[in-house]
């Protein structure tokens, strides 16, 4: 009966938004527009959502919500028209699906290639948002019995993960950027006693950062300057008559389709992981399981299949930990909560409470954006290809001004803009050195409520630390804290190491020995 | 960044990790720790320098593995081996990142708080967009001295409070100084490429996209989303005229 309760609620919102036709219009515009986004090579999800949300700002909550994620799902989805057809990833998440989308299109199989593609995506997509009205109901509900304690263990937790899978040098960087990030967060007067710190005295600095313009600067900026610096330039795109839905394809590689849509749901939920891990730990999975590993990298339908399912399906998965925690599972979830909080909402376990038919209206807004991928990419991809001939010197100086006037517009004030591009160049140089943004962009988000959570804990408990220890849920955070914290740390990897192998040798003699007493 | 260089940048970083997070600390041993703020006695939970010296703590232990790591690995001993190279011109990137960071910084911080928005965005974007379409070192280098020639000027103008004289003459008198530097842009530019077909074919592009972009921008924001643009002068004037009088 409650299920059935729910999915009348989830149709109701379907329909409501779909009565809408400004709604309908502003889906497949922003699905488009995320396409568009998605496959220009220097272009970003983030940075579409980013700019999207000064637009949006406004709207209502529902239609900017409608807009927000259909070019998060376009975006997503749009990174593969390059990957595919000039073998330069659109975005970070379809990377992968470079690796056998463009030997397919040298094959003369783009059409194939694009047409899997697009349903992969819409299947990934769908089958994520199947998770997020079924799985961050459940992890509100959980979330409800946390305290102070587990919220600031949260934000540590988040920064320390992100931070740790995030960073392609060392992991210690993405932790650092994420402190980077925490400290941003402490500029302002605090939240308890309204002392102000780190604010030369400047009254600009006293309400703290703005979070949209500090997003904006960290995603937008160093993509510009690397764009430009680096030459990156578009490629000839590959030719293709038309793309077929390749139905199936699709139905001979469910099971690639399903795995791999588990695989995004799970990277999706951990914080600040985006759809570019995703997709290459789908990609892995994909060869290690395939009867032929030795095709991939050749132009194997599969490799594509399932690189861009998990993508898609990493957006569903980015929203769950978002939804039902008020932390972001990837970097254009970031992006969504800085927007969620212009409209005043604040997700997290309150959320079910406080706007109760906002995750069915999340859901119903995936499941349409999913359709309208599908339908976009159907029938408009080879004009949209068209963009792909706009050379990045063009494009890139109208992202630089879209990103100033959209940080302006936020709260009207240029002082945005003065914090904005120091942020930028922060952190462009720190991509350079190869430390993470993601953690940085948590951090000045969630710090706020780990510097408020922390203080008021510590009131409950008079100054005592003990109750981390004594909470099942901050003792299980506390500990995995930890185990990634020392994970890192070299005498300790050697003492686990020394340890499996102490443990498994001890197994195989005690395999070996009652065989070798009965011979 | 090869691995020599980005040990090398780690050294240098982590130096100044543990300098920023001992500043950090000197800030944050400055507020209220367990004395009254605003009437009220503080405990040393509910101090607001809590947080900020927890996470200055953690920026000085990672600064330090950062520091450790890059000595182990050579950064720091690659960085003073190389201390005292002499100077060797500045590499191609890294003339235009210096492009870049003009056309950003003059934009923000010295034209879109004074000068007309319209005027501002079309002489960031022709800037902007030629000096990379043109992918011409030489010319990159040419075209970024001039802008930033102009850039001085404007910024002498602004800081001495010429600016505000001028503008007590004429409303939009620097606005007018601005259109003219763009024209003169546009003639440097000219001159510099009209005997390559191709180029002077990019500097058309540039100009009109230049051109096109604030003319959809300027009334989206501004009669769309009811946005006030940071500064209207003389063309936003022109538009708010031209747009009442339509309407």
């Amino acid at each position: 009966m409650f299920i059935f309760e729910q999915l009348i609620i989830f149709f109701q919102q379907i329909f409501i938004l779909m009565t809408n036709p400004i709604n309908v219009l502003i889906l497949f515009g922003a699905v488009l527009l995320g396409i568009i986004f998605g496959a220009m090579p220097g272009l970003t999800a983030t940075l579409g959502v980013a700019l999207l949300t000064t637009l949006t700002y406004g709207m209502d909550t529902g239609t900017s919500m409608v807009a927000l994620l259909a070019i998060y799902v376009g975006a997503i989805y749009g990174g593969s028209y390059a990957s595919i057809l000039i073998n330069i990833p659109g975005t970070a998440a379809a990377a992968a699906t470079a690796l056998d989308g463009y030997p397919l299109a040298c094959q003369g199989k783009a059409g194939k290639a694009l047409g899997l593609t697009t349903t992969a995506s819409a299947i990934g997509t769908f089958i994520g948002m199947l998770f997020v009205i079924t799985m961050a109901p459940i992890i509100s509900a959980f979330a409800l019995n946390f305290t102070s304690f587990e919220f600031f263990l949260l934000a540590f937790f988040g920064i320390i993960i992100s931070g740790t899978l995030t960073s392609h040098d060392l992991a210690y960087k993405g932790w650092i950027a994420g402190f980077l990030g925490l400290f941003m967060a402490c500029v302002g007067r605090d939240q308890l006693q309204f002392y102000p710190r780190f604010t030369f005295g400047l009254n600009e600095l006293d309400g703290g950062l703005e979070v949209v313009p500090v997003l904006i600067g960290a995603f937008g900026i160093p993509q510009i300057i690397q764009v430009l610096k680096d030459k990156v330039i578009s490629g000839e795109a590959k030719r293709f008559q038309r793309i077929l839905p390749e139905f199936d394809e699709i139905w001979h590689h469910l099971s690639d389709i399903f795995r791999s849509a588990l695989i995004g749901v799970g990277i999706g939920a951990i914080p600040g992981i985006g759809e570019d891990i995703a997709g290459w730990v789908s990609y892995g999975a994909a060869k290690n399981s395939s009867k032929h590993p030795e095709r991939f990298g050749k132009g194997e339908v599969s490799a594509v299949i399932s690189a861009e399912t998990a993508n898609n399906a990493c957006i569903g998965g980015a929203m769950i930990p978002l939804l039902s925690l008020g932390v972001p599972g990837s970097p254009p979830a970031a992006m969504l909560l800085g927007a969620l909080m212009l409209h005043g909402i604040q997700p997290g376990p309150m959320l079910t409470f406080d706007h109760p038919l906002f995750i069915f209206q999340v859901a119903a807004i995936l499941l349409l954006a999913s359709f309208a991928m599908w339908i976009t990419g159907m029938l408009l991809a080879k004009q949209v290809i068209k963009v792909l001939r706009i050379p990045p010197p063009i494009f890139m100086p109208i992202i630089a001004v879209l990103c100033v006037i959209g940080s302006y517009s936020l709260g009207l004030r240029i002082f945005n803009l003065y914090l904005m591009v120091p942020i930028g160049i922060l952190a462009y140089f720190l991509t350079e050195m190869e430390y993470p943004i993601a953690p940085l962009v948590i951090g000045v988000i969630l710090g706020p409520m780990a510097d408020a959570n922390l203080r008021r804990a510590l009131m409950v408990s008079k100054g005592s630390f003990l109750p981390i220890f004594t909470r099942p849920v901050s003792l299980i955070l506390i500990l995995v804290i930890l185990l990634m914290v020392f994970s890192q740390i070299t005498w300790f990897k050697t003492f686990i190491k020394r340890m499996i192998n102490k443990f498994f040798s001890k197994k195989k003699l005690n395999k070996v020995h009652p065989n070798s007493i009965k011979k | 960044m090869k691995k020599k260089e980005l040990r090398r940048a780690d050294f240098i970083t982590s130096v100044l990790l543990l300098l920023f997070s001992v500043w950090m600390i000197i800030e944050t041993l400055k507020m209220p720790m367990k004395d009254t703020f605003g009437g009220v006695q503080n405990v040393w939970y509910v101090s607001p320098a809590l947080f900020p010296l927890i996470i200055s703590i953690f920026i000085i232990i990672l600064g330090t593995a950062l520091l450790i790591h890059s000595i182990n690995s050579g950064g720091a001993k690659y960085f003073l081996d190389n201390f005292s190279v002499r100077y060797r011109g500045i590499s191609e990137k890294n003339k235009r990142f210096i492009s870049i960071l003009l056309a950003l910084l003059t934009f923000v911080y010295l034209n879109v708080p004074r000068i007309d928005f319209f005027i501002t965005i079309i002489l960031f974007l022709t800037f902007f967009i030629s000096v990379f379409y043109f992918d011409d070192e030489n010319l990159l280098k040419k075209l970024t001295l001039f802008y930033f020639t102009g850039s001085i000027i404007f910024t002498i103008l602004f800081t001495s409070g010429i600016s505000k004289i001028l503008n007590s003459y004429y409303k939009y008198f620097i606005d007018i100084l601005a259109l003219f530097f763009y024209i003169s842009y546009i003639i440097y530019n000219w001159i510099k490429v009209k005997n390559n077909h191709i180029y002077k074919k990019r500097l058309t592009i540039s100009f009109v996209v230049a051109l096109t972009v604030p003319l959809i921008l300027c009334p989206i924001f501004r009669y769309f989303l009811l946005v006030p643009l940071p500064k209207e002068g003389l063309i936003i004037q022109m538009m708010h005229n031209i747009y009442y009088f339509l309407k």
